[in-house]
């Protein structure tokens, strides 16, 4: 057999190279077996090169050659199953054997997932609410915009007649429905009252609008009649513990009426912007028949046919208020004022419909059912999820690219053992996977165990969802998406070391390649700072809230709710618990200057000029006794209270400074007279009115939250019966409360005691900003954490790096407070460049949230650099224990190994 | 069933060049069966190179099965990664021969594709109403 000489072989394999065979594994090989190939057919006389041809031609030439490359490298990888356990064992040694970084990445990242989740569960939560209405895409309701006189009304409600015109005139409407907001009131079976809150009337087409089943009863005919009523389910169980029907049943509500069961309705769903405990038929209501489209009291939705457009609609409704406005605007204001008139004069009375899923997050009018929640919590707290989740993610990054001199060299290894960068690739990505993983089990733990906490700081029921089925499928590809994300950077910049370099030991890696790493950790420790100044501006201006000025005094003033369950002993109750020494003032009134207790307003004007649309001032009316200023603390400026002394005092009125203002009374108030419409026509063709004295003026205070300016208030001596409040000395709460609730249940038996604190009732009005503060405060602690976590990790691994140049410098006489202040000088430049950073961000983001506050605090530069020095402090203690740990070692430790 | 599964199987890792030059018999025909054939002749020969199992299947089948090589290296190299085959390298001169041997599983595996084949051949005949010799 002829044998091919080394220049044949020579020549083949430079062929083949050149035809792009590179695989090794397979190159030797086919030369081998072209060769043996090869020599066959010149055994039958060929010459070499005719032979090598024919041999490529069996082959299918360059082609073919390729081909076969192709396949072998596929079938050999095609072992996908051996492979990825073979990445997992070797990612779970690496693990196990760096378990000091393992720790810090898996805690970390399991911290910051966890934040995120259950911020997510929040967002999902909010934006959850209404939906379990089956037409809520169709539903609107009819918000009211009244501008007049200087006084702008932002209401939910709309007037009584306009719901039912509006589905008789509007062929789009299909349905609607009104509700009248009736608040607290007393409901007894026969002896014992209890106290509902959140009572409405209702019409009856609720049932085809909203999504509310009846257990019992028919939701055809349920609110029909009037004088009848449903209840909720909890209420029902209230009223009739003992499993009776309630159906049929009567109710006597506010010792007065008698209102027949004729249904019991599942609760609502808390996801609703709404929750009656009882709704009484519409009909029950006369002014629901009423035609006042000025007086606007309900709450109105409609349901909208099927492809309705909602704008197309809206467009109509001027015509309609023209048709039916204009005749009392004439009637009030004179015949020559028509509508164009009135809205020439600078009013408003707009009409706009709000899709149901927008009332939650972006509805906040006055005479909402509840406090709405707001879009920008939901912006700022997917911001504060999403940047928690950046910084556990970077810390992993930081932290693989940083140990990447110390897997330098298994990279040079592998890859002149011929590892592709592909497998390098999915080596590390298995290893990030692996880890990210583990740290959503430990999420999920954490976030099982932390939403209770939540929970109570949010004010919220949310639970995890762990039967969904999608809540697990996005788990765990969240899980494995973060793992590739976190995975990625340290993958490629890994794998593409050359291991000429990386062998011969040319590459100074760790801190020095640091460039990407070092704007990384600037990056997380300006997010941190950002958080800080948050949450201090929020607690300042929460903690500037409660301190303010707001013209009364809030505190030891204790309040009795539904005190005209007292009837006409309401006198005589007050003075029974004033003969307690401890109890000072006391006074009976059911206005106060916190949000939720009555309101009433009307116009007035100077007497002497004709009412017209320039002297209108709308006020709020405040029917009060004589009592009332001393006991809330209020402050006389000019002139008197009423006094018990003056009988004439029924005709007098106080204004606050507002109100003056809004008259032109500033110059000398007392004794002017204002007027208002007394009712009916007078002889002379106007309206008859009625003037009340000016005796007092009154200094400014808030009563709504301090979000909204004060507007003009005036204090009438009327009888208004729903609250007493009594002023306290501090010595002996308990005993206050124990005496007046003696003197009530001896007085009322058988009627509810229930009272607040005025200045817990004033805390409540910011509520939700108290949740906000605290809810940002503890996710801005967990932000610095993380950070922290990664910094400390970056440290230890530099001082771990070093630890040789430590040894030398000790041996040669540095102190250890020289080479701490080395080891942190680094990173104590990048906090100051964060610092620097976040200051402009946080100035905008914080001047941002105050925007939607009246009266705002001032952020002083103490709070920037309160916050800047708050974050330096933390990563500096991070990095001194780690660099007095590295600084005080015995550097024989060190040096002894060379 | 066990036969389809193993015709399926074995498509898998086919390609478009021809498998088999068809003498005799049609690719389709032999589609599925390389890997018995390979593991079959290194079960018998012992230790051989991939040059050696073409013609040494050339020769058993008198010349009507033509293994090409872009069939044969892609197959020997699935079944070393599978751990049925594995291989020793000697150096000739300026060539690098690469010699296969069948491991204890190869073997293990191999009795139960020729069982699979024998059985495979009676359904067959079975179907087709042919008497095969």
């Amino acid at each position: 057999m002829p044998q091919l000489t080394t220049e044949h072989i020579n020549y083949i394999i430079k062929d083949l190279h050149y035809r792009g065979l590179v695989y090794e594994p397979l190159q030797n090989e086919l030369v081998d077996h072209i060769c043996s190939s090869a020599e066959t057919e010149m055994e039958q006389g060929k010459k070499f090169i005719d032979a090598y041809q024919e041999v490529l031609k069996s082959f299918g030439h360059t082609k073919g050659l390729r081909e076969t490359q192709r396949q072998t490298i596929h079938s050999e990888n095609s072992m996908f199953k051996a492979m990825l356990k073979n990445y997992l064992t070797i990612a779970m040694r690496n693990l196990r054997k760096q378990s000091f970084y393992s720790v810090i990445n898996i805690t970390g990242l399991a911290v910051g997932i966890a934040s995120c989740l259950v911020i997510i569960l929040y967002i999902f939560n909010e934006l959850s609410y209404d939906k379990f209405n089956a037409k809520a895409d169709r539903i609107y309701r009819i918000d009211s915009e009244i501008l007049f006189n200087g006084n702008h009304l932002q209401m939910v409600t709309a007037s009584a007649p306009m719901g039912p015109a509006m589905k008789e005139v509007y062929p789009e409407v299909e349905d609607m429905a009104r509700f009248r907001q009736e608040g607290t009131i007393l409901v007894k079976r026969s002896i014992d009252n209890i106290r509902e809150t959140n009572v409405v009337y209702a019409d009856s087409t609720i049932f085809n609008i909203f999504t509310i089943p009846l257990i019992s009863g028919n939701p055809k005919t349920a609110l029909v009649e009037p004088n009848t009523l449903v209840l909720s389910e909890s209420t029902a169980a209230k009223l009739f513990p003992n499993d009776e029907d309630p159906i049929g049943q009567t109710l006597i509500l506010d010792n007065r009426h008698n209102f027949k069961i004729t249904g019991v309705y599942k609760d609502i769903p808390r996801e609703s912007h709404f929750h009656f405990s009882m709704m009484l038929s519409m009909e029950s209501l006369k002014d629901s028949k009423n035609d006042e489209w000025l007086s606007h009291n309900f709450v109105t939705y409609l349901l909208l046919r099927d492809g309705a457009s909602a704008q197309e609609l809206e467009a109509k409704f001027p015509k309609l208020i023209d048709i039916h406005v204009t005749p009392m605007l004439k009637q009030m204001l004179g015949p020559d004022v028509d509508m164009d008139a009135f809205l020439q004069a600078g009013n408003k009375l707009d009409y706009t419909l709000r899709p149901l899923l927008d009332i939650h997050l972006h509805s906040d009018l006055s005479n909402e059912f509840e406090p709405n929640s707001d879009i920008t919590y939901v912006y700022l707290f997917g911001a504060v999820a999403l940047f928690i989740l950046l910084i556990a993610c970077i810390n992993f990054m930081n932290l693989s690219t940083a140990r990447s001199a110390n897997r330098a060299k298994e990279v040079g290894m592998r890859k002149v053992m011929g590892s592709l960068r592909l497998h390098l690739v999915n080596q590390f990505l298995m290893e990030s996977i692996l880890l990210s993983i583990f740290s959503f089990l430990i999420a999920l733990l954490l976030t099982y165990f932390a939403m209770p906490f939540f929970n109570d700081l949010a004010g919220r029921q949310i639970s995890i969802p762990w039967t969904n089925p999608a809540f697990v499928i996005i788990i765990f590809g969240a899980s494995v998406l973060i793992g590739v994300f976190a995975g990625t950077y340290p993958a490629f910049f890994l794998s593409a070391f050359r291991p000429i370099n990386v062998l011969k030991g040319n590459m100074a890696l760790g801190m020095k390649s640091g460039l990407i790493r070092s704007g990384l950790v600037v990056f997380q420790f300006s997010i941190s700072i950002i958080l800080i100044i948050g949450t201090f501006t929020v607690q300042q201006q929460l903690s500037y809230i409660q301190e303010k000025k707001i013209g009364f005094n809030k505190d030891q003033v204790i309040v009795i709710q539904d005190a005209y369950a007292m009837g006409d002993q309401l006198q005589s109750f007050k003075d029974e618990v004033l003969k307690n020494s401890a109890i000072t003032n006391g006074s009976i009134s059911g206005f106060l200057p916190v949000s939720g207790t009555n309101r009433n307003d009307n116009v007035y004007w100077p007497e002497g000029a004709d009412p017209s649309q320039d002297n209108m001032v709308s006020l709020q009316v405040w029917s009060v006794d004589q009592d009332y200023v001393p006991t809330l603390g209020m402050e006389i400026m000019e002139g008197r209270n009423f006094s018990r002394d003056f009988p004439s005092d029924s005709g007098a009125v106080i204004l606050n400074e507002a109100a003056l203002k809004m008259f032109n009374f500033t110059e000398d108030p007392i004794g002017r007279k204002i007027a208002t419409f007394g009712g009916g026509m007078g002889a002379n063709g106007k309206p008859n009115s009625v003037s009340f004295e000016v005796i007092g003026s009154l200094k400014d205070f808030h009563f709504e939250s301090l979000k909204q300016s004060i507007t003009p208030v005036a204090l009438f001596l009327r009888k208004s019966t729903s609250r007493v409040s009594f002023r306290f000395q501090a010595s002996d709460t308990q005993g206050v409360i124990n005496t007046i609730q003696n003197t009530w249940v001896r007085m009322a038996p058988g009627q509810p005691f229930q009272y607040t604190f005025l200045d817990q009732a004033f805390g409540k009005m910011y509520d939700s900003e108290q949740r906000l503060g605290k809810i940002f405060a503890v996710f801005a602690g967990l932000a610095i954490l993380i950070a922290s976590l990664g910094l400390f990790a970056l440290t230890s691994f530099t001082a771990e790096q070093r630890n040789k140049e430590i040894g030398i410098r000790k041996v040669l006489g540095a102190s250890v407070s020289s080479i701490v202040m080395l080891l942190s000088r680094e990173f104590g430049k990048l906090i100051i460049i964060a610092f620097i950073l976040s200051v402009p961000v946080a100035w905008y983001a914080v001047n941002w949230w105050l925007e939607s506050y009246m009266y705002k605090v001032e952020v002083g530069v103490v709070v920037y650099l309160l916050a800047g020095l708050a974050s330096f402090l933390i990563a500096w203690l991070t990095m001194g224990f780690q660099s007095m740990k590295a600084a005080s070692s015995n550097p024989i430790d060190a040096l002894r190994s060379e | 069933m066990g036969i389809c599964n193993q015709l399926n199987d074995s498509a898998s890792y086919m390609h478009n060049s021809l498998m088999y030059r068809p003498l005799m018999h049609s690719p389709e025909l032999l589609k599925g069966t390389l890997q018995t054939i390979l593991l079959k002749v290194l079960q018998d020969n012992g230790k051989m190179y991939g040059y050696e199992i073409t013609q040494k299947v050339k020769e058993l089948s008198v010349g009507r099965i033509l293994l090409t090589e872009g069939a044969l290296y892609p197959a020997l190299h699935k079944l070393e990664a599978e751990g049925l085959l594995q291989t020793e390298t000697v150096l000739i001169g300026k060539r690098v021969r690469k010699y296969y041997t069948i491991t204890v599983t190869g073997k293990s595996l191999v009795k139960e594709r020729v069982i699979e084949f024998r059985e495979f051949i009676k359904t067959m005949s079975a179907v087709l109403q042919v008497q095969f010799a």
